[in-house]
């Protein structure tokens, strides 16, 4: 009875829509042309400079994000640029790059409707470039498998199933798990940038220090001991550029500040 | 065959190699230069900085709590002993002489341990090699001489904090 009333319902809906859309042709939106200065660089030209490419997108035709833009350029202008994404929503952290100066994801970035200034795109700062936007982050992801984030313990449960953590230790973890490794608060650190080989950088010592809170890990000694140099910790002097940039609003800096903490109080 | 080469990371790892000594520039991205210290020999790392293979963790330079925690809250006790020692002398008016040591011996362990971490970021061991004991060298060497001169001022002077205050009523009885 119920599936008959909404199917009939339906049914009026769809008239209705065609009847509105026959009603009025849609307009056509004026011409809103938006300029894009896009770093490009090609490892099948090694000896060529990087140069910035520009590009006019109509935003009329254009969703509302930069990744929109870059997707649409390369669908229908040039499809050599190249560029990571994936989910388009935030949640991946493949489109991290920096636009307009600020490192941050392009799916996350609105497009300055501002069409007088020009954006200008370029891959995340100071990491080596694969290909125009792509950078190599190898290095990053090495240094992030180096503070073994996976749980380590000396026992099993009683029960043999599950670890169990009370609310007030899991509340503990907020604003820490949601980081995605974009590496956008890495490469927005001085530091980082002139001792990448050696610091760890923002993102992955505040999975270092999520690791560390965690009630259920058991291997804190050996976290905290594999930060006790003048390198992988040390080099962080509360620029704080981590956490202005960072897309998904976390804090790195004070994950580093709590670990130095604990580090001193020991 | 290599487990790299199985999964497809050579290629591009051997472009690495062979284009990065070249156009270690190429790959600045942005405005920002890398910095380089001129005259100074430098020892090529590693393309991409990977060492060993690619799946390899990073390896952290060797523990040591000298280096690590104790460094640091050292530094931050010595910069927070910096402020009483600063403002009492010139609250209480009194210049004595073992508070004024005090003061001088900790304002130069700030200023050492201030220029050591310039250097670790600057002067790198692992791009420039003996130019970093150099430097630190240098440094403490500059701290010596500095302390020498603090001695000097503290036996057969009116010390640090005297002297600032010699100064500043020699400018106000200028001013007059």
């Amino acid at each position: 009875m119920n599936f008959l009333r909404s199917s009939s319902a339906l049914r009026l809906n769809t008239a209705s829509i065609i009847k509105r859309g026959l009603a009025s042709a849609p307009e056509a939106k004026p011409v809103n042309n938006k300029t894009f200065k896009i770093y490009r660089w090609s490892p099948d030209h090694p000896n060529e400079k990087p140069t910035l490419q520009e590009y006019k997108v109509d935003l009329n035709q254009c969703g509302p994000m930069v990744l929109d833009a870059l997707i649409k350029i390369k669908n229908e202008q040039d499809p050599t640029l190249t560029f990571r994404r994936s989910c388009r929503e935030g949640i991946c952290g493949s489109c991290a790059m920096n636009i307009g100066g600020r490192n941050t994801l392009a799916c996350l970035c609105r497009i300055d409707t501002n069409v007088s200034s020009e954006t200008k795109i370029y891959p995340l700062p100071h990491m080596f470039v694969v290909k125009d936007l792509v950078p190599d982050l190898t290095h990053f992801y090495k240094q992030y498998k180096s503070i073994q984030p996976y749980l380590q313990r000396d026992t099993v449960p009683e029960d043999g199933k599950e670890n169990l953590q009370s609310i007030a230790d899991r509340k503990k973890l907020d604003g820490l798990y949601e980081c995605i490794l974009c590496a956008c608060c890495s490469t927005s650190c001085p530091s980082y940038w002139w001792n990448q080989q050696e610091y760890l950088g923002p993102a992955v010592l505040m999975q270092a220090y999520r690791w560390l809170i965690d009630s259920r890990d058991q291997a804190s000694g050996i976290r905290k001991e594999m930060l006790e140099n003048s390198m992988s910790m040390y080099r962080c002097h509360t620029i704080l550029n981590c956490t202005k940039t960072c897309p998904k609003g976390l804090n790195p800096g004070r994950a580093i500040a709590e670990i130095k903490k604990q580090l001193a109080f020991q | 065959m290599s487990p790299l080469t199985r999964i497809g990371l050579t290629p591009i790892r051997t472009q690495f190699t062979r284009s990065a000594l070249l156009s270690q520039r190429f790959f600045q991205t942005s405005s920002t230069q890398r910095f380089d210290i001129p005259f100074l020999k430098q020892i090529p790392q590693p393309p991409g900085y990977v060492v060993g293979n690619v799946n390899d963790a990073y390896i952290p330079p060797h523990a040591s709590k000298t280096h690590g925690s104790l460094h640091w809250t050292t530094e931050r006790l010595i910069a927070i002993g910096l402020v009483p020692l600063t403002v009492v002398p010139f609250v209480t008016g009194s210049f004595a002489p073992v508070l004024d040591a005090v003061l001088s011996v900790t304002i130069l362990a700030h200023s050492w341990i201030g220029f050591q971490a310039c250097i670790i970021d600057y002067v790198q061991k692992r791009v420039y090699g003996s130019a970093h004991d150099y430097a630190i060298y240098l440094l403490s060497f500059g701290t010596v001489i500095a302390g020498l001169g603090i001695y000097n001022l503290e036996a057969n002077d009116v010390g640090l904090t005297g002297l600032i205050a010699k100064v500043a009523s020699a400018k106000k009885e200028e001013s007059k």
